[in-house]
């Protein structure tokens, strides 16, 4: 696998990325062969988006080898990765809505003479090129009236008109209908046929077989595997490289899980959900899993009231659908997906974060009381070791973990019953993971109930009594946590191996 | 959750480095000190007799009654307009508002409404033009610089609109004459040898002080401006913050007005010109973030009185017309401390 296959168009070797205490990538090599669909999985964390960051220049290995066509390839920028031939196709679009499709295509090569624009062949390559791949796109139409997924094209044909050899894509699928994937699909396997070699990112298994040549499997930070996919025998095979045997035994039964409905959410339904039912009681900790846009988001928000959506959700026995007020007002908190832009102030200090959720608690008839306020930081700091030597530290001073924290102790001091935690513990390094486990755990010991919604498969089967698995936006199934809990089946269901998806 | 735990550090209240404290210390107060240095220079350079308190010297009693006097205006206004960019807002429109209210007032008087009322409604005025801003802002949704930059040409269209052709002002003449008490409110004596509108402004912002530091109102801002979406995520009605300091601000503005229109005895409807641009120099020479969440009641007041000992101390130092280049130069400073401030903070 070292060596340098003839046909290889881009290869690494020996390539390591420390952070620091993290190994993101461990000593990896592998190469991709010229004019294949060349497929990259791995679980959250594997290293995959670490890897990508390296090929388009973002990031510079610790140590180890990129070669690209045989030649040493060791991109600055991602500009110097354009030079090289290599070109990404990121989840945000870089298009200019207001320019037609072919001034997009030539954005940034028009030839011009004393500051004027002439006319080149390179007009009539943009426009070939996107007949080639995509004939139903008009180069005169304006790019604002394209959907997602023209735009997609779009911005695939530039790359491919600029002379890139390698496109690289991540999660293209995301955002796009079933009907849109069909047609990107064509299009990768046309760019195929012009020489162009795909390195395809996706979560979703079936795609991987749909459309691959090859697959390259990363696990912990370390290569698995790369082997043609026409060799691997099937979904099982692949998740099994993916998950290998790491044993995820650090659940142990809680007693203190009750009947007690606390929370019924019925058909809920919105722009990504489909018709979403379950309930939660009190004392227990509900996981939510799934992959990239599965929906565990926006059901957390649906919950709080953030978003809109159809169906009802009833706390305690009452409509609460709404705003994110009333939520609190009747007892829920949400620890949001992204902690810097949705959870902390960061320009406040943390004694004036904590009680952000629930001011009115600190207020006598208006007049709000500072003692108090300190009072309940330091109480907080305390309980939940937040490592700081001042309590007036502002907040984007913090680590991770304590930042996090922070945000619990926000939803702590709000006094709810019905915890939301989307992601609790991403970007948080390992110690402090384990101290927010143990904090949720104290919580539904004390009879509150957790929604915990967690892309990592680790934390869910290591804190949730009730795992339910999502794709796509509609709950697929729902197990219950324990010893004989089946990792091979919960990963089959949340790549889209489930029975919902099958119709 | 009443309980308290004793912690694992030392003593969390107690702040850090010694490093620190200087740095923190120097942020905290240097607006202080930019008030003294500025009276000190305006007394040296304004120095024509030996005697520093002697008339025709910067110090000197009238003079400095002369400029809080003419400062009130602008006291008046600068707190609520903290409070509003503090929130991540900003409101345009403040000056023809001002100019507005000024030509409502004159108008009341001098068709024999008496003092008290006729304050009264012009404060209510000033409130119904805040709330049209935010409506426009947080029902609408228009972006605030717009917003507020079609209400500053409304508010001034109608002011202009509220004097009769041929007549630049509302003033005595034609068969109306201004009462005697009109001029009372900004320009008589009171207590100090200040007038009304000069105390006004200092209990206005004292309210705005304790509302900063020990209301909801204070707080619920800081939060709306720091981080928007934490805040709503956190169930604060932001919008309906947002709304309410719009009132606030437009309540001040009249306020402004009142005080203008009193101190020159006339209800000019150009009176409030510029007055947004000298807001936003005052509340960013305070320290105020201009991108929200930061930003004290007190020191945009001490701000707003060194920009007017700034204007009347250089009277007589320089032409009239080099005033605007200097305000420009000093909010130039300002923008560029307050940019020096958060960069270096956001690097260590």
């Amino acid at each position: 696998m070292t060596g340098q296959e003839p046909d290889a168009v881009l290869s690494v070797e020996n390539l390591t990325k420390d952070y620091p205490g993290v190994r993101a990538v461990d000593d990896v090599s592998f190469s991709i062969q010229s004019r294949t669909i060349h497929c990259l999985v791995g679980e959250n964390g594997a290293g995959k988006s670490t890897l990508v960051k390296m090929l388009t220049g973002a990031l510079k290995p610790t140590s180890g080898t990129m070669k690209v066509r045989g030649a040493d390839y060791r991109p600055g920028n991602p500009h110097d990765a354009r030079e090289g031939g290599i070109a990404t196709l990121f989840q945000e679009l870089h298009v200019v809505d207001e320019l037609t499709v072919q001034e997009n295509l030539t954005l940034g090569m028009e030839e011009s003479r004393f500051g004027f624009l002439v006319k080149s062949d390179l007009d009539r390559r943009v426009v070939a090129t996107l007949k080639a791949i995509e004939p139903s796109i008009d180069p005169a139409t304006r790019v604002s009236r394209l959907s997602v997924a023209q735009k997609q094209i779009v911005e695939i044909a530039r790359a491919a008109s600029s002379g890139a050899s390698v496109i690289i894509m991540d999660e293209p699928t995301a955002a796009l209908s079933e009907r849109e994937v069909e047609r990107l699909f064509g299009v990768i396997r046309r760019l195929r046929e012009s020489d162009v070699t795909v390195v395809y990112i996706s979560h979703k298994l079936d795609e991987i077989f749909d459309l691959g040549d090859a697959v390259t499997v990363l696990r912990d930070g370390k290569h698995i595997a790369t082997k043609p996919l026409s060799e691997v025998a099937g979904r099982a095979e692949l998740i099994q490289m993916m998950i290998g045997r790491t044993v995820f035994q650090s659940y142990t039964p809680r007693d203190t899980v009750t009947d007690d409905t606390v929370l019924v959410a019925r058909n809920l339904s919105n722009h990504l959900l489909q018709d979403v039912s379950f309930h939660i009681n009190r004392g227990e900790i509900v996981g939510f899993y799934g992959l990239v846009g599965a929906g565990k988001t926006e059901i957390a928000r649906a919950v709080f009231g953030a978003d809109r959506f159809t169906g009802s959700v009833h706390f305690k026995g009452k409509d609460i659908g709404g705003s994110p007020e009333r939520a609190i007002a009747s007892g829920i908190a949400l620890v949001p997906e992204e902690r810097r832009t949705q959870g902390l102030f960061t320009s406040m200090t943390i004694r004036e974060n904590i009680p952000v959720m629930n001011l009115r608690r600190l207020s006598n008839g208006g007049v709000y009381r500072s003692s108090a306020e300190r009072a309940a930081a330091v109480e907080y700091v305390g309980k939940l070791s937040i490592a700081t030597d001042t309590i007036e530290k502002h907040a984007e001073k913090l680590s991770g973990g304590n930042q996090q924290k922070v945000v619990l102790s926000k939803c702590l001091f709000a006094d709810a019953d019905l915890l939301l935690l989307d992601e609790p513990t991403r970007g948080v390094d390992v110690g402090a993971k384990t101290e927010i486990y143990a904090i949720i755990r104290d919580l539904a010991d004390r009879g509150n109930a957790v929604a915990v919604f967690s892309s990592e498969l680790e934390e869910v089967l290591g804190l949730c009594d009730r795992i339910l698995l999502l794709f796509s936006g509609s709950l697929e199934e729902e197990i219950a946590n324990g010893p004989e809990v089946d990792v091979a089946h919960i990963l089959h269901v949340v790549t889209g191996g489930g029975e919902h998806a099958v119709q | 959750m009443a309980v308290m735990t004793q912690t694992a550090s030392p003593d969390p209240v107690q702040p850090a480095s010694g490093g620190d404290r200087i740095a923190r210390f120097f942020r905290e107060y240097y607006i202080y000190f930019v008030l003294v240095a500025v009276v000190v220079l305006l007394s040296v350079a304004n120095l024509d007799k030996f005697d520093l308190f002697e008339r025709g010297n910067f110090l000197n009693q009238n003079n400095i009654i002369n400029i809080l006097r003419v400062s009130a205006p602008l006291l008046t206004l600068a707190g609520a307009f903290t409070l509003l960019m503090v929130s991540g807002y900003i409101d345009l429109s403040v000056g023809s508002a001002m100019s507005l209210s000024a030509v409502i007032y004159a108008l009341l008087a001098i068709n024999g409404v008496p003092f008290l009322p006729a304050f009264a409604l012009t404060v209510v005025a000033g409130a119904g033009l805040g709330a049209i801003n935010g409506f426009l802002v947080v029902r609408l949704r228009i972006t605030p610089v717009i917003a507020t930059l079609i209400t500053l040409s409304l508010y001034k269209g109608l002011a202009l609109l509220l004097v009769q052709d041929g007549v630049s002002a509302i003033k005595s003449g034609g068969g109306l004459k201004m009462p005697s008490w009109f001029n009372t409110y900004g320009r008589v004596g009171t207590f100090l040898e200040l007038p009304a509108a000069f105390w006004v402004a200092v209990i206005v912002t004292v309210i705005l002080i304790v509302a900063q530091n020990r209301t909801l109102l204070g707080k619920y801002a800081a939060a709306t401006g720091g981080n928007p979406t934490a805040a709503k995520l956190s169930g604060i009605n932001t919008g309906a913050i947002v709304f309410l300091l719009y009132v606030i601000v437009g309540m001040t503005a009249a306020l402004a007005g009142i005080a203008r229109s009193s101190f020159m005895s006339l209800g000019d409807p150009l009176s409030g010109d510029g007055m947004e641009l000298t807001a936003i120099l005052v509340v960013l020479l305070g320290g105020t973030a201009f991108s929200g969440g930061e930003g004290r009641v007190i020191k945009s007041f001490i701000g707003a009185l060194i920009i007017m000992a700034l204007t009347v101390g250089m009277l007589t130092l320089v032409p009239a017309y080099f005033q605007t280049l200097v305000l420009g130069a000093a909010l130039l400073a300002a923008a560029a401390s307050n940019h020096l401030v958060s960069r270096k903070e956001s690097r260590s």
